[in-house]
Parts: C-alpha cells; structure tokens; sequence
C-alpha cells in the first residue's frame, strides 16, 4: 500500500509541476492587469519544445549534451525521496541531507554546461548560479534548525503540533526566503528576463533548445514542485490517511505557486551584491529559531 | 620480517636510480607490496608476519598503511608514462620517501618514530627541490624546511613531555597508561603535539608551506605528499591526541573544531582566487584537512562528554575522508601532471577546451572533481554526509550557544561545500571545456598516464556506492566505538541512490537522443565570436572576491601610459590581485623578530677562536662546580 501511494506520488507530482510553474505565471500576469496565458502553458511550451530541433553551440562537447539529464536526474530523486504521503515506503533512501547533495550535483552540473557552452552568457550564469549557491546552501541547512532540534537526525518529519506558534513562524519565514533564492524567483531572479544585466539561471539555458532544453524546463518546473512539498511536508500537519495527505500537499503546493506570482508582481529584483544580505538574514532567522529550540524554553 | 624486507626493497630501488624502468617497476611493486601489508593489518593477520620490537601492527595503522600504499602505487604507475627532468634524483628519493612513511606509521617507540619522521621530511624536501634549476623552486624548499622542522621540534618536546611522565618511550605503555595522566599535562602534550602534527598536515594558520612546496613538486610527487603524508599529521593526533589521551579538557576539541571550520572555510576560499591549477588543488588539501579536523573534533567531544555515538561517527567520518581525500586528490594531482605535459602551462588562463584533445583526463578530472565537490554517486558524498551528521549529532547533544555554534560548524561545512563546488566548475570547466583560449603545444598522453587516473576514479565510485562495508572495516579499526556510525549510515542507502541516479540518467540520456544533435554557431549577440568572450578563471569568481573582500582586501591598479595618458591612453597596464593576509601579517613581524634577536647573537658569538676557548672553559669549570 505505502509503495503504491510512493509510486502514485511522484507520478502525480512531476506529471503536474508544469501545471504549478502554469498558474504562478498567469496569477503574475492577472495581478499585472494582463489577461496572460493559460494554466497550462507549461505542457505546450514543453510538448512545442519536444517536438523542434535539438542543437548545441560550435566547441561544446558531451558534458553539454548531458546536462539537462543528469540535472533532471537528480531534481527527479529529489522529488522522489519526499514522504509526499506522511510516510515513505520502506527500504526507500529518505533523508533530508542527501536531498542537500543532489542539489549540489544538479548546481554543478548547470555550472559545467555553462562554461562548456563557450559563449559569454553560458559563464555568466555558471558563475552567477554558483556564488548564489554559496549563500543558499548554508542558509538552507539554517532553515531546517527547528527540525534538526526536533529530530535530532536527518528524517522528515511535520513540526507543525510539535513546536510553539513562534517557532513555526521563524522556520515558516526563513524556509520561505530561501526557497525563493533557491527557485530564483523575484526578488532575487527574474524567470521573464533575458536582459544579460539580470538574468542568472535564464543564462545558463540559452544555448540549449529542443528536448534537451524540455528537459531543463521540466526540470525548473520539478524543483519548484520538490522546494514547495518540502517545505509543507515538514511544516503543514500531517493528516493519518496516506492519500488525504497526498491530495493535501498538491493543494498546498498550488496554492503556494499563487503566493509566488503575487509576490512577483509586488518586488522589484534585487541588486545582485545585495543577496548575500539577504540570504544572510535568512540564515540568522533560521539560527534563532535553533537557538530558542535547543535552550528549550520556547517549544 | 616483512617490514624488513619492505626497507630492503626500499634501498634496491633507491640504487637502481639510473635504470628508469626497473626503478618504476620495483617501486610499483613496493606500492603494491604496502597494500597487501595494509590488508594483512586489517583482516588482523599480523601475529604470522613477525613484527619486531620496533614496529606494530593494529588496525588502524593499517589503514593509515592502506593510504600510504595506494597512493604510491598509483603514482608509480603513472611514471611509466610521465617525462620529467632531473628523473634520476625522483627516482632515488622516492622510495625512501614511502618507505620513511610506512615506518612513521608503524613505529613502536619515539626513537623509530622521529627517526622515519625527519627522514620523511628530508626526503621529502628533496623531492620538493626536483627542479631546483627553476626560480622560487629553492625559496619553496627552504620554506617548507623550516615549517618541517619546527613541526619536529613541537613533536620531539609533546614526545618528551609524555615520556616524563610516563618513564617509557614505548608506545604500546602510553597506550595504557596515558589516560591517566594529570590533565596539567594532557594539555601541555595536546598543545606541543597538536602544533607538530598540525603544521605537517597544513591546517591554518601553519598552511604557508603547503600551496608553495606541493605544486613545485613533480606531479607524482605532490599527488603522494598532498595524498598520503600530510594524512600522516591527522594519524598522529588520532592515535596519540585522540585514542591514547583519552579525555582532555573539553577546550581541545573545540579547538580542533575550531580550526577544522576556519581551515575548510578559507581553504576554499583561496584556492577560488587561484588560476594556477596545481596550487589550486593545495589550497583544497587545506580544505579538506579541515573538513577531517571537524569529524576530530567531533570525536573529541565525544570522548570528553562521554557520548559513545559521536565518538563513532565523528572517527569513522574522519578516517573516512582521509582515504577518500588520499584517492582523489592524488587522481587530481596526476591529471594536473598530464595537463602541464600534455600544454606545457598550468596556469588556466591560457587553456581551455582540453577535453578534445585529452579526453581520458578530462574525465578523470571531471570525476575526480565531482568527488571532491561530495557529489552522489562518488565516495566525497558519503564522508562528508557522515561529517554533517556528526557535527548535527554535536549540536542535538549540546544545549544554547554551544548548540547553536555546533549548527555553525555545520554552516560552515555546507558552504564550504558549496564553494568547493564552484571551484571545481571552474577548474574542469576553463581547463577542460569551452574553446581554447591560447595556442599550446599538443604532446600526446600515453595510456599508462591515463589509466591510473582512471582506476582511481573507479577506486571512488566504489567507495562512494558500497558505503556499508567500507564502515564496517573503520568501525572495527579502533575496538569500542561501536556500532554507532553503521547504524547512522543505515540512513544514506548510498547503494540504492547510485543505482537509482544511474538508471534515471541513463533513461534521460536515451530519451534525449543526443546523438542527432547538430552544431550551430553560439549566441554572442551578433558580434564577432573570439574565445576571449568566454568566461575565465577570473571573471568566474569575481563576485565571490567582492562579496568576500574583507578576507581578500583585493587590490588592482590601472596604469595609463602615453603622452595625454589621462584622456588617451595609448596603452593600459592593468595589476590585481589579493593580500596574502596571512604572510603579511603573522609570517613577516615573526620573521623580522627572529632576525633581528638573531643579531644580538653576534655580540656573544664574534668569531675569534679564543672567545670560544674561553667559553669551553668555563663550562668545564662550572660543570666541575656542579658535580663537585
């Protein structure tokens, strides 16, 4: 039974990432006053995507022509490792840490293909993706304290009855800042831009076309899946039934990809030497928020 | 026996210097002879073997062997096809060289030890002087000398101390009877100790010797010193710091912890600012000592606050990443050799796109850069998980600041992590990828360069897939620390996500069909397309120097020169770069100190010889005095 919710869980949640990256954009473009595109623009920019010529840029080599696999590899186990569900099948690798290093391999290797695709942007975006990465991955490891506290271990699991409502708003709040860095949305990145001045992940794409840059489109859709489910399974309740809780996450993963085009029509990017700022504020949130667990007077 | 026979074959391979290939042959041989010593040690078979009075065998110094003889064989091998000058000096000072390291790690008795230590160091200083034709190469040496010996000389004085204490120079007593020492004393020994062994292994601040000696080294060389013997500093503070003095002031540990964060943390951040590839990777084998002085640390506070699981995590997470560290960074080092025969330059600047015309070591430094990055599948991934868990597990068990400055240590360690990450793209990715940059020369790499690089690179894939065993084999390294770290590890299921991320990548790869994709012309906004538009060692990192400045204080200077330089310069002098902070203001001031206290020495030492009879004489007269 648990296998089956696992397996109907990822099946679920990748085939609908494009759906929750859909309604971010047109919640953004309402918000704007346009009429913008339909939900499910994401499945026709992929299908359209699929379908067109692959090419690659003059002295690239296999490590560009791999890329968005192993990426979307990584983003996929990501997805898969998550007790969407409450819980995970056992013998099932499921910990939080190693989600930590298979979003490092995903950074390493968009960092890779940009210099292999020997053009300005492609480098401009590893470097970009990679300083970034630099502050996000600390500040990560910050946002989770509240849950380090609590478990002591690596396992997932929801806080939300077991700490006090401050302690929950801290990790809400920082969880939140990072995710938004993580995704490089606004106000860190802007997903629209192709202005060189600006753009940081959108960098790292531009070379790629066809089914290769499908799959790094879906792959951006999934991270953004994944860094929602994450945050809502260990911050939202978990409800006993295995498929209750399932049907749960993906409405609160919508419902989160409304947040984000609100907040997308309401902040301006920010300068780019102004994140480690930012990030930092992230981090310090997700210390306190340790602080006052592991003293012990506050859960 | 075997021992013996080991310094026996040392000295034949020394003598036969001036045959090139049987000296390779007979040193490959020594390397494999080690290994197979190593895993006698291991599967606890040593009673048969005859070790002498002078020598010991426990598990862990097998493993310690187990480095040691890996390391040496590949590079032996690689030499098949490695061109080199000055040949014969390497080949006579390489087998002492390995065969003072194993009797370093097999010593019984302070004498033994100090001995094969010194003898490592000279050897080894020899070794660094290989090119001693070539400027700075001298400078090097005698720096990386004078570290050395002042390393010894801490070593000798903790040596001492505890000998006093404990009336033995054996070993095998201290292991007793050092627990019970007065924590007076304790601290004097790990204070004396801790300083020897932590300059051989090049934590900072004593790093300044490791990025000048290493990367003026042959590339064999650097990948033996960066790979086994500095991890000959991290056998002496587990064995005789860790295991032997059992519980010390908790303030030890901490300091352990203290310097593994500052060394892993800067370590990587100089190493970004470095655009000469084999100094890179020194600055990362300051890293990543650190990263092995953390899971230390950890042990420590362990033994301290008596908490069997941190105890074990913390040893097997170290020992761990000391083979590990010893396998890819030699991978690396070998595949920086192969660049700078195959180019004739180091300096990435000048490189690029390498991975056309040396395909083979371009994926082993690609692989090896996904190791040390700790990226899944490879063996990096599985010790440093095991580093988070252990410094997680000391924040749990701590309570307020403490808590929150073990969460920091973890902090620290993640974006370690994550700069090493970006500092490897850019290694492989301005070395490796993209279009060359200059034109350079073409010399072709011989298979029996390759393959070992390759056959280490395979060494860390089974290293990072097959996790369980390996642990099991540490755990059993030091009786008493339990079980603690197989069952933190039951977690990882690093088997399952290897074969989990294989299959995924392999399905992703066949469904993108990438064998069809055709070449076009890249995007450069409809200028002309140079390879000078590509991003360099530079550009790369340029963010990370000004988010980081206040480490850095970089500094540049643009110099106009022409008739009217200020409004047309006809020619435009650009300088930058960043403080060597440390040798500014710690090496310089103690230097100058030195110097100048040496001067007053003059007033009492002038020259002529009837002062010094004069001198003689009154010892012999006082000594009388005294005896009388």
């Amino acid at each position: 039974m648990v296998w089956l919710v696992q397996l109907v869980a990822i099946i679920v949640m990748a085939g609908l990432a494009p759906l929750f990256m859909g309604i971010a954009q047109t919640v953004k473009a309402r918000l704007q006053g346009r009429r913008g595109p339909s939900i499910f623009q994401g499945y026709w920019v992929l299908a359209k995507n699929w379908k067109k010529e692959t090419t690659a840029p003059e002295f690239s080599s296999w490590v560009f022509l791999v890329q968005p696999s192993i990426s979307l590899a990584a983003i996929l186990l990501v997805v898969a490792m998550i007790p969407w569900a409450g819980m995970v099948a056992p013998n099932w690798p499921h910990n939080l840490l190693t989600i930590f290093f298979l979003l490092a391999l995903e950074r390493f290797w968009v960092g890779l293909a940009g210099l292999d695709s020997a053009g300005t942007f492609g480098g401009l975006g590893a470097s970009r993706v990679a300083t970034l990465g630099a502050g996000i991955e600390p500040a990560m490891f910050a946002a989770f304290g509240v849950l380090w506290a609590l478990t002591g271990g690596t396992q997932i699991q929801s806080i939300a009855e077991k700490v006090s409502l401050l302690l929950w708003g801290l990790a809400v709040v920082s969880y939140g800042l990072v995710l938004v860095a993580e995704l490089g949305r606004l106000p860190i990145d802007n997903v629209d831009t192709h202005l060189e001045l600006t753009m940081i992940h959108e960098a790292t794409v531009l070379e790629y076309d066809g089914r290769l840059l499908a799959e790094a489109q879906w792959g951006m859709a999934l991270k953004l899946t994944a860094m929602i489910g994450l945050g809502w399974v260990w911050l939202s309740p978990a409800v006993p039934s295995l498929w209750m809780n399932l049907l749960l996450r993906v409405l609160e993963v919508a419902a989160t990809s409304v947040g984000i085009g609100w907040i997308e029509s309401r902040f301006t990017k920010l300068r780019y030497f102004q994140l480690p700022t930012y990030l930092a504020m992230a981090s310090g949130i997700g210390l306190l928020a340790f602080y006052l667990m592991a003293s012990g007077g506050l859960n | 026996m075997l021992t013996w026979g080991i310094l026996a074959v040392g000295t034949i391979t020394s003598l036969t210097a001036f045959k090139r290939n049987l000296t390779i042959y007979l040193n490959l041989a020594l390397g494999v002879a080690i290994v197979g010593l190593s895993a006698a040690g291991l599967w606890g078979r040593m009673q048969s073997l005859g070790v002498g009075p002078y020598f010991v065998m426990t598990p862990l110094r097998a493993w310690f062997l187990l480095v040691v003889g890996l390391v040496a064989t590949m590079a032996a091998w690689y030499r098949l096809g490695y061109r080199q000058h000055h040949e014969t000096s390497t080949s006579f000072w390489l087998p002492w060289f390995i065969v003072s390291m194993v009797a370093v790690v097999l010593s019984q008795t302070v004498w033994v030890f100090m001995t094969a230590w010194e003898l490592m160091a000279i050897t080894s200083f020899f070794l660094v002087i290989t090119y001693h034709d070539r400027p700075g190469v001298i400078k090097a040496g005698f720096i990386y000398l004078v570290m050395s010996q002042v390393s010894a000389m801490a070593i000798v004085a903790g040596f001492l101390l505890m000998a006093s204490a404990l009336h033995s120079m054996n070993f095998g007593v201290w292991a007793l009877k050092a627990q019970y020492l007065p924590w007076g004393v304790k601290s004097g020994i790990f204070g004396l100790l801790g300083l020897g062994f932590g300059i051989k292994s090049g934590i900072i601040p004593f790093h300044v010797w490791l990025p000048r000696a290493h990367p003026v080294a042959p590339a064999p060389v650097s990948s033996i010193m960066s790979g086994a013997m500095i991890k000959l500093g991290v056998f002496g503070v587990v064995q005789f710091l860790l295991i032997d003095l059992g519980p010390t002031p908790v303030i030890w540990p901490v300091l352990l912890l203290a310097v593994g964060a500052v060394s892993s943390l800067l370590g990587v951040l100089y190493a970004l600012m470095e655009h000469d590839l084999k100094r890179l990777l020194a600055y990362h084998s300051i890293e990543n000592i650190g990263i092995i002085f953390l899971g230390l640390g950890v042990t420590g506070v362990g033994i301290d606050r008596h908490i069997p699981l941190l105890v074990s995590v913390g040893l097997v997470a170290a020992l761990y990443h000391t083979l590990n560290h010893a396998i890819f960074k030699s991978q690396l080092f070998l595949a920086a050799g192969a660049v700078e025969q195959h180019t004739g330059t180091l300096d990435a600047e000048h490189l690029g796109g390498l991975i056309r015309s040396m395909p083979g070591v371009a994926l082993g430094f690609l692989l090896g850069s996904m190791a040390i990055s700790a990226l899944p599948p490879f063996n990096g991934f599985v010790s440093e998980w095991l580093t988070f868990r252990g410094l997680l597990l000391l924040a749990t068990h701590s309570v307020g600041l403490w808590a929150v400055a073990g969460l920091g240590v973890a902090l620290v360690l993640a974006a370690t992590g994550a700069l090493a990450g970006m500092c490897f793209v850019k290694a492989s990715g301005v070395i490796f990828l993209g279009q060359p940059r200059q034109k350079v020369t073409n010399y072709q790499i011989p298979r029996s360069m390759t393959v070992p690089i390759l056959g280490l690179a395979g060494l860390s894939l089974v290293l990072g897939v097959f996790a369980q065993p390996v642990v099991q084999v540490i755990s059993s390294v030091e009786p008493g620390i339990g079980l603690g770290a197989a069952n933190a590890m039951l977690a990882l299921k690093a088997g399952s996500i290897a074969l989990l991320l294989l299959v995924l990548v392999g399905a992703l790869i066949l469904i993108a069909r990438i064998s069809t994709v055709r070449q076009v012309p890249r995007w450069s906004c409809g200028r002309e397309v140079e390879p000078a538009m590509q991003f360099s060692s530079a550009s790369m990192t340029k963010a990370i120097r000004t988010t980081f400045a206040v480490i850095y204080r970089p500094h540049r200077q643009l110099i106009r020169v022409g008739d009217y330089a200020r409004d047309f310069p006809q020619q435009l002098i650009y300088r930058g770069g960043t403080t060597p902070t440390w040798e500014r203001y710690l090496y310089r001031p103690g230097y100058q100190l030195a110097w100048r206290l040496s001067q007053y020495t003059t007033r009492i030492q002038a020259g002529p010889v009837r002062l010094y009879l004069t001198y003689l004489l009154a010892t012999i007269g006082m000594m009388l005095l005294i005896l009388h």
